[in-house]
């Protein structure tokens, strides 16, 4: 069953770079958003450190939204989301699917982004990017887990990319708290990440467990 | 014991009533074909049937299966075609048909799905995305799905749309074979004259109820 999971993953994935679509215009979207910051604050190398917590994690946001706006975007079309869900798998798999090809997605953005972020704002903590990293993956995880279930519920709604936006929001802000804080405890020398860590984890695990439920729950007709 | 047995089923969208107690039963190597009304319920059945929809009232049982609690089941043994082709514009045929096996959890090489593109006659195109195909090429692609699914129960919403006299002949042929391999057919169609080829039995939906008759039901 995870095979079905894993080729719906590959499914939008494939879609993605074939079209040039979510992929390029996240990139192109996190870029803007990072030389327009530069551009307004000027900061010094000292100021930078203290920004860049919230700057990664305020460009993660904003192109995980756009990602996830388009996530059932290949579904519209010859009514391929109907075919999906007759699928001969649990609609939790479906869901998994979508998600891991989310998720992949916004990680590939992201390892691009955060280097670049450093590098624009002359941040020097290149020894601890992979903990930044890690840090970013744990807030990825819930983020894309709940966005992809809100962008399930908001698909057939006109104006489904601002209700998204408006519903995630709200529910992301605790998570997003956790991150910015984690991060800048990895970043200081004798800082303290764990505690926000944990509340990361526990999170992703709320997000997660209870996303492929509600995912079936709202797909029964 | 009938293979497809359908007792009671209502449905209901909001306050209007679409299917009103329709009873149906089915054996091996049967077709039906249901005639209808625009609006009469002939796709709410069929949708019912795939398990899209769950059931409101009634029962369905294929194969010993119960829809309630074996919907998945249920979904592994028919293929229900729509108006929809269900297929991703950006994968190629081959794609697309790997795409389905996989999901279906069906066990087939890439050439088992190259020789069912053979067989609906798109074999040129098995590599090019399917985005530019046109509506009668969509519908064969679609068919294909039957021959690699091989299921118990057959579903079809208006196939011989978008179809030339060539595809239609090539159809009938493509669902006289399934039903001589012990298949069941349960079609919608506006059509009968293409469908004659075909041995069925027509069934009338009208006011929410199945019928032989062509006549209005009494309610």
């Amino acid at each position: 069953m995870l095979k079905a999971a894993y080729r719906i993953a590959w499914k939008d994935m494939v879609g993605d770079l074939r079209r040039r679509s979510s992929l390029s215009s996240m990139l192109f979207f996190s870029i803007a958003v990072l030389v327009v910051f530069q551009a307004a604050f000027e900061p010094d190398r000292q100021a930078a450190v203290k920004l860049l917590p919230g700057l990664v994690w305020a460009t993660m946001l904003f192109t995980s939204l756009m990602g996830l706006g388009r996530v059932f975007q290949a579904e519209e079309e010859n009514g391929a989301f109907e075919g999906l869900l007759l699928a001969s798998v649990p609609r939790g798999i479906i869901f998994l699917g979508k998600w891991m090809g989310n998720l992949l997605l916004t990680l590939l953005v992201q390892a691009m982004i955060l280097p670049l972020t450093m590098i624009l704002f002359n941040v020097d903590a290149w020894h601890v990017i992979h903990h930044i990293f890690g840090v970013l993956v744990l807030g990825i995880l819930g983020l894309t887990g709940l966005g992809v279930l809100l962008a399930a519920m908001t698909q057939a709604a006109r104006s489904r990319e601002t209700l998204l936006a408006l519903l995630l929001l709200p529910l992301v802000a605790p998570l997003l708290i956790a991150g910015v804080q984690a991060t800048a405890g990895v970043m200081e020398v004798d800082g303290q990440p764990w505690p926000w860590i944990k509340l990361l984890l526990i999170f992703d695990t709320v997000y997660l467990a209870l996303a492929p439920w509600g995912f079936s729950w709202l797909v029964e007709e | 014991m009938a293979k497809l047995a359908v007792t009671g089923l209502h449905h209901r969208f909001g306050r209007h009533k679409v299917l009103r107690g329709v009873e149906l039963s089915m054996h091996s190597g049967e077709c039906v074909v249901l005639f209808g009304d625009n609006g009469s319920g002939k796709s709410t059945l069929l949708t019912l049937l795939s398990t899209r929809f769950a059931l409101q009232k009634g029962q369905y049982i294929l194969d010993g299966l119960d829809s309630r609690s074996q919907g998945e089941e249920i979904r592994s043994k028919s293929v229900f075609i729509s108006h929809n082709s269900h297929l991703y514009g950006h994968l190629t045929p081959v794609e697309n048909l790997l795409f389905f096996t996989e999901l279906r959890q069906l066990d087939c090489s890439k050439e088992t799905i190259r020789k069912a593109i053979d067989n609906v006659g798109l074999t040129r195109f098995a590599d090019r995305p399917s985005r530019w195909f046109s509506a009668g090429m969509k519908k064969r692609l679609t068919l294909a799905r039957v021959l690699l699914a091989k299921p118990t129960l057959l579903l079809l919403d208006e196939p011989y749309s978008a179809l030339d006299t060539q595809g239609v002949t090539w159809l009938n042929n493509i669902l006289a074979d399934f039903l001589s391999n012990s298949g069941m057919i349960i079609m919608a169609s506006h059509d009968p004259q293409r469908v004659a080829a075909l041995s069925h039995t027509p069934l009338f939906l009208k006011k929410g109820q199945l019928s032989t008759k062509k006549e209005a039901l009494s309610c």
